[in-house]
């Protein structure tokens, strides 16, 4: 379990670093992004696979606490959270079920392609749901904070 | 109102605003970031009675009674150029930014190419090599799925400039991970052979165009929303139709193409 657990933060790491100078981070982001995006991966490595959570519980508890964390970031660096959250969640964006579902519609198999692809939404579902429920919650309390001081 | 009858700096603002907005969508924001960008800078101008609407194909901007139309032709994610166009406009909304200084800045952030060819090819072998970790490969399946990453990256430029370029190049970067993969399996048998392929696209298939589908659908930019899903289930067929072929291909020539 540990092995496992250990080489799939090593892929979500070097992974998350790919891809942010694949998408031109900035150069500061990209340290903290990967970290939290190991994190997240993890976080869902371990309530999925592990603790036997659902599917979509474990993307929407993973994608809080990766967006909770792109957050804070976001308003230490000032910067938009958006930069941090793009990279963060490479990880668990599911471009693999969504590669399935064209590929078994290319095979002409549409049971497996309805599959995937309902599985893809669902997670894709999860992910955004996530992101949005913390960056609203975020906008109204730092919203609130500006009426309290000003 | 008398503001709107001034001739020149108006239009220049206006077209900052434009400018503004374009990059932010032309990157990768979504819609209601283009909306809040071009509001932010308008403010700072002092310019009243603007109005803006964007989809990923175009934006729509009216001030009083002058209306720009904005065509947006290439679509990607470039994080940089969005964290510098947003502090621009974060300028000019303070009031820190003269229209002529952001009319430079901006300028700047349009030239600047990004990472070099060199930077995405390492990038794009290590993001491709580091998947196939997460789907099962072991040390051999990493080291091929490097060198795959890097030559689907390697290929992309000769689509840059082509009509559909971004499919072509999907498709052409599924094909050649799906080709080699199989191929170089039959020389040496380096492990599983699916993990390879999976990882060799994944840097193709971000997803990530999905999720902005979603938040965009989420913060109320329904059309928005709709058209991202319709294009990254375009390009993820595009990909997925060139590891067919390339399956397809292999299995005709017995096993391997080399």
């Amino acid at each position: 379990m540990i092995r496992s657990l250990l080489i799939g933060c090593i892929g979500a790491f070097g992974g998350t670093v790919g891809f942010g100078f694949m998408l031109n981070a900035p150069r500061r982001v990209v340290l903290p992004s990967s970290l939290t995006a190991v994190l997240g991966y993890l976080l869902y490595d371990l309530l999925f696979r592990f603790a036997g959570q659902s599917l979509i519980f474990s993307y929407f508890f993973a994608t809080v606490v990766i967006s909770v964390i792109c957050e804070i970031a976001a308003r230490v660096m000032r910067m938009p959270s958006t930069i941090f959250l793009l990279s963060a969640l490479v990880p668990l964006v599911p471009g693999y079920s969504f590669y399935c579902a064209m590929l078994a519609l290319v095979e002409n198999d549409g049971a497996a392609a309805a599959s995937h692809g309902l599985m893809a939404v669902q997670i894709v579902a999860a992910i955004a749901v996530g992101a949005a429920v913390t960056s609203v919650a975020f906008r109204s309390v730092s919203g609130y904070l500006r009426r309290a001081r000003g | 109102m008398e503001h709107l009858s001034g001739g020149a700096d108006v239009a220049l603002e206006i077209d900052l605003l434009c400018r503004a907005a374009q990059l932010i969508l032309e990157n990768g924001g979504e819609t209601y970031r283009v909306e809040e960008t071009a509001l932010r800078m308008a403010k700072g101008f002092g310019l009243s009675g603007v109005s803006i609407a964007a989809l990923p194909t175009s934006i729509f901007v009216g001030v009083g009674d002058r209306v720009r139309i904005v065509r947006i032709r290439r679509r990607g994610t470039n994080t940089s150029r969005l964290e510098r166009t947003n502090d621009v406009s974060r300028h000019v909304e303070r009031g820190e930014m003269s229209a002529a200084e952001a009319d430079a800045a901006l300028r700047q952030i349009a030239a600047d190419p990004g990472a070099s060819q060199l930077t995405l090819i390492f990038a794009c072998g290590l993001a491709a090599a580091s998947f196939s970790l997460l789907f099962g490969g072991g040390l051999g399946v990493f080291a091929v799925t490097f060198v795959l990453g890097m030559l689907v990256q390697a290929v992309q430029p000769l689509f840059a400039k082509m009509e559909m370029g971004v499919l072509f190049g999907n498709f052409t970067g599924g094909l050649l991970t799906a080709v080699l993969a199989q191929s170089i399996a039959s020389v040496i048998p380096y492990g599983s052979v699916n993990a390879a392929i999976v990882g060799g696209i994944m840097p193709l298939l971000s997803g990530l165009l999905m999720t902005t589908a979603m938040r965009d659908t989420m913060y109320g930019d329904l059309i928005s929303g709709i058209t991202r899903v319709v294009e990254a289930l375009l390009l993820a067929a595009s990909v997925a139709l060139g590891v067919y072929v390339g399956l397809k291909l292999v299995a005709m020539m017995g096993g391997a193409l080399l």
